[in-house]
């Protein structure tokens, strides 16, 4: 390698290069390209005009030559700073943010004070997360240009995000004092926002009383009037002053009578929250009771009370919250009621009262009694009586009262589009997908132009597994100027589309069309954590601190969102149902495709690929016709995602695991999903680790964590790695026979690789803690003593080996189970291990009278 | 565009009246149609082809939806003939209708007056008579139409109130 030798270019070259780096600030990538091939022509291994002109090239859509380039002008100039630069800068276009740190810190050993290179490195590095990195170029940055004041607020949030406050504040002080001595030519706005920045870092600190002095002490220069008063009345709160806290929360709730934080900060200063006592909930009444004499316009005022009060007391403020609403005609009214249904005699005043408004109305045009002359109640108050009795059967599940009370409402006015969209929803509920489905069609075509009642109808298709006109449906409300209407969804990050098209496909057995709509939606994932990057900088600049450390905050639980735990689990799942049945292993499709028989999966899988000859088909003529603009987008080579089915299954499904075990570390499912994937990854310490952490969670109540399936569940996967571990603890001497099958190799080995000893030990012991008896048969006859509690548990069970008769209590009382566990029972019954054919059949003529509704049991 | 009924509405009495009790009338466009057609299955025996809304959504001014605190509760539609014999066009009422729960409150009423209006207001004079053929024998019905100056003409059965000509009783 040549090292220094040919990095001087002659003077005419050398002011050459130095134009080509003004034309890559500048964007002109073409120029750029031609000038760097000119110096190559007399230069051809100058590396740093090699590396130009590969970053030029893939700016210009050539990116392999680029990197091709890249390299050998790095090659050629090891030492270069600017090859360095120029490689980390490919990384960072391809969001490879880790190796592009390492050539920004390789770049800064041959230019230790280049700031644009450390720039961009504090950049990656808070992207990344590395924050003892990001304090340290923060500090270099601090130390080269110490009058500029972005660096001294980025050298504090590197302190704030390693949780050295008391560093971060003497920075913050430092810095107020330097502007002290400059004239005062700050923005009220930066400035303002600074001092409310340093107020979040002492409250973040714990010292309340401090940041209480310190807000004092600032009041004249923030401009931020309300968050002032709102960071005054949660230091009060937080210090225990409870009266001068009230006060504030009143004044707060005087600007906004309607915030749920002003009025919860009020109670907390009253110690009305938690379990409140008999004189406590008086207290709570009368506080509510004064607060809605003083602002009868707000809601919450009104609502909140109906949470505490009992009895005698509820029925009548539960009367004076119903009839305006009634009267007026609120679509949302029984949402807002009905987190009061957790306490079962509310739930059952509530149904008296509005049943006592229906037969009144319906008599005398009145809520109580006869109406006093021009008094009457407009006939629209009894079609919203109606709506929310349907509503209210619905949630019930007394599909046929519900039905009855909807089918009055619609004959009543059948233009009301909510009616139909609940009938359609309680159709669903019902177990009717296809009349759901066709009802919400209805509501649609009803108003053609609401974007909300297209879009649930797109849904309730998709849940019906009619795609093509989901599709159809959808692309009415997608731009209409783009080539595919449906990558405009995919653009535009819809997430409910893509997961209900994958639950659709998995239900389908189209395993490959359904990951890949998983895998779209961990790219959005992706895409949004990419998307703070320009932050790092624009918020510096801007001085928008408190908002910039919350962004930080929410891309860090990003993951944590319902729509990724949810494509999260189903991905995990259909990777592991794809492990267990290799697709060329014979019987069955994978995934979904059990309740399909073998010719129909055929059938489906033929239909589908004839499908997908005809759209491509169509999409390819419309590339030809529609010009330019449709030939450069990007022609989608792999509908089916075929791709995804050749990849490693337990590689795949153990990267979503990660992502729920450490975001949604505290749902039973994620762990129960954990132990799966581990236990046949061979990695059975960190299967251990998921099942003693669900059995953990399943002990204390939690919503998340209430479903009867998740014993179940989870006591089948701990069945699986005991036994996994048992199998695994044979295999000690035994070498690892080498996979035979065609589609193993591909694969992770199926025969796990011998343990270690220590491994044999640990898991012995922590095996004999957790289970408590000596083999996983007896394990599972302990858990069919206490399976009568849910019939989920004692299919689980009887799957696990044990007698079949202890599901038998259960299957005769099919009217008390939810639809969703009824049809769940059928299934463990009609599959093996079981395959009771008898029980099965009649479990189903028992369900059917008990789900008249459900076209699963027809 | 919703338009507001241009007349004050001397029944509204009080404050609950105007704001519980609200009537609106509103155009019918390709988008609400459907709500048309809901209405009609209900309130008619007769069903109408799908040429007939498609035609309907034509008309302007000359069909129109009633509201009821928001909810389309009525409607009406017309076409237009020309009269036999003359350069002039005459209005035909088609449908008009309005849910049972929501009758006797001025809502169809509404809707015929606007028609009436539209015809008499309508370019160069060009409509001269607005017919009904009435499917029933129902005397209200047939009182509504005579206290707006329809009466029964030929042997046809047909009601028609003549435009911008002094009505005969």
């Amino acid at each position: 390698m040549p090292p220094k030798q040919g990095r001087e270019l002659p003077s005419k070259e050398s002011a050459l290069f130095k134009a080509i780096l003004k034309l890559y600030e500048h964007k002109q990538y073409k120029r750029g390209l031609k000038q760097a091939e000119q110096i190559l022509k007399k230069f051809p291994e100058h590396g740093e005009t090699q590396a130009m002109k590969g970053l030029f090239l893939s700016h210009l859509n050539r990116k392999e030559e680029g990197y091709e380039f890249v390299k050998k002008g790095l090659r050629n100039d090891l030492m270069s700073h600017t090859c360095w630069h120029v490689y980390g800068l490919m990384h960072r276009a391809d969001k490879n943010y880790d190796e592009a740190i390492k050539c920004y810190v390789n770049a800064l050993k041959f230019d230790k004070e280049n700031m644009q290179i450390i720039r961009d490195l504090s950049l990656l590095q808070i992207q990344m997360r590395n924050y003892e990195g990001y304090n340290e170029t923060r500090h270099t940055l601090l130390s080269l240009r110490p009058t500029n004041k972005m660096y001294w607020v980025g050298l504090a949030i590197s302190y704030h995000m390693l949780q050295k406050y008391d560093t971060a504040l003497n920075v913050l002080s430092a810095f107020e004092e330097s502007l002290k001595e400059q004239t005062d030519n700050v923005p009220d706005y930066e400035n303002s926002e600074m001092l409310m920045y340093k107020n979040l870092v002492i409250e973040e600190s714990g010292d309340y009383q401090k940041a209480l002095t310190h807000l004092e002490e600032i009041r004249g220069k923030v401009v931020d009037k309300r968050g002032w008063k709102e960071a005054k009345a949660r230091h009060l709160l937080n210090l225990g002053k409870l009266a001068q806290s009230e006060v504030e929360y009143r004044q707060l709730l005087d600007q906004n009578a309607d915030c749920h934080a002003y009025l919860e900060g009020l109670l907390k200063a009253r110690g009305l929250v938690g379990d409140l006592d008999g004189t406590q909930l008086e207290k709570a009444q009368r506080l509510m009771n004064e607060l809605g004499l003083k602002y009868p316009r707000s809601h919450i005022i009104k609502r909140t009370p109906l949470k505490y009060v009992k009895g005698e007391a509820f029925h009548r403020m539960l009367d004076e919250y119903l009839q305006p609403m009634l009267r007026k005609g609120v679509p949302s009214l029984f949402v807002s009621i009905k987190d009061l249904y957790t306490n079962a005699e509310k739930a059952k005043t509530v149904e008296e009262v509005v049943l006592g408004y229906k037969n009144s109305l319906k008599a005398n045009a009145s809520f109580s009694g006869k109406a006093a002359d021009g008094a009457e109640e407009p006939p629209t108050a009894y079609l919203w009586v109606l709506y929310f009795l349907a509503q209210h059967y619905d949630y019930k599940r007394e599909t046929k009262k519900a039905l009855e009370c909807i089918d009055e409402a619609l004959a009543h006015t059948p233009t009301l589009v909510e009616l139909l969209m609940t009938k359609a929803r309680i159709l669903k509920h019902g177990g009717d997908s296809e009349a759901a489905m066709k009802t919400m069609n209805k509501a649609r075509e009803i108003d053609l132009q609401d974007r909300f009642i297209n879009s649930k109808c797109t849904k309730y298709m998709l849940r019906n597994d009619k795609m093509e006109d989901a599709e159809k449906t959808i692309t009415l409300f997608t731009r209409s100027e783009s080539a595919d209407p449906l990558a405009d969804l995919t653009d535009m990050q819809c997430m409910w589309f893509a997961l209900e098209c994958a639950k659709s496909h998995v239900r389908k057995g189209e395993v490959g069309r359904a990951l890949k709509r998983l895998h779209q939606i961990e790219q959005h994932f992706c895409d949004i954590y990419d998307d703070q990057f320009d932050f790092h900088s624009y918020s510096l600049r801007k001085m928008t601190l408190r908002a910039y450390i919350d962004l930080l905050r929410v891309e860090d639980r990003l993951r944590g969102h319902p729509f990724f735990y949810e494509a999260a689990t189903i991905a995990v799942r259909t990777y592991i149902a794809l492990y267990d049945k290799p697709k060329h292993a014979g019987s069955g499709g994978a995934g979904g495709a059990e309740g399909l028989s073998e010719a129909d999966r055929k059938k489906a899988e033929r239909k589908a690929r004839k499908a997908a000859l005809k759209k491509s088909g169509e999409s390819a003529a419309a590339t030809e016709t529609s010009g330019t603009a449709a030939a450069n987008a990007k022609v989608d080579k792999d509908v089916d995602g075929t791709k995804f089915l050749d990849a490693n299954y337990l590689d795949e499904a153990e990267k979503f695991a990660r992502n729920l075990l450490t975001m949604s570390g505290d749902r039973v499912e994620a762990h129960i999903l954990g132990a799966q994937v581990y236990t046949r990854k061979h990695k059975y310490l960190l299967a251990l680790k998921s099942v003693k952490r669900a059995y953990a969670l399943l002990s204390k109540p939690s919503a998340s964590n209430a479903s009867p399936q998740f014993a179940a569940d989870l006591h089948v996967a701990a069945i699986e790695f005991w036994n996994a571990v048992n199998a695994a603890k044979e295999q000690k001497a035994a070498p690892v026979p080498a996979p035979t099958k065609g589609q193993e190799t591909a694969q992770y080995p199926t025969q796990s690789p011998p343990l270690h000893p220590t491994v044999v030990t640990l898991l012995d012991e922590e095996i004999a803690a957790l289970f408590k008896v000596a083999t996983p048969a007896a394990f599972n006859t302990e858990f069919s003593k206490n399976a009568v509690s849910s019939p989920e548990s004692a299919l689980a069970a009887a799957q696990s080996g044990a007698p079949i008769t202890i599901l038998d209590s259960h299957c005769s009382d099919v009217k008390r189970m939810s639809l969703q566990t009824a049809i769940s029972i059928h299934k463990g019954l009609s599959s093996s291990p079981i395959a009771d054919r008898t029980r099965a059949d009649k479990f189903r003529d028992a369900a059917r009278t008990a789900f008249p509704t459900a076209t699963y049991f027809k | 565009m919703t338009t507001t009924d241009p007349q004050p509405d001397v029944e509204a009495k009080n404050s609950m009246q105007a704001k519980y009790f609200r009537k609106a009338l509103n155009d019918l466009t390709p988008n609400n149609v459907g709500q048309l057609k809901a209405l009609n299955e209900v309130i008619f025996t007769e069903k109408q082809s799908d040429d007939f809304y498609k035609d309907a959504v034509k008309s302007e001014e000359f069909a129109k939806l009633a509201l009821f605190n928001d909810i389309c509760v009525g409607g009406i539609t017309t076409t237009k003939e020309t009269v036999e014999g003359s350069d002039k066009t005459k209005v035909v009422i088609t449908t008009l209708g309005v849910l049972n729960a929501y009758r006797r409150m001025g809502l169809g009423a509404m809707l015929l007056d606007h028609i009436i209006t539209q015809s008499e207001e309508a370019k160069d004079k060009a409509i001269s008579e607005i017919h009904v053929n009435l499917q029933t024998k129902d005397e209200g019905v047939l009182a509504f139409f005579k206290g707006r100056g329809f009466a029964a003409k030929g042997s046809s059965g047909a009601l028609v109130r003549l435009i911008n000509a002094p009505v005969s009783a």
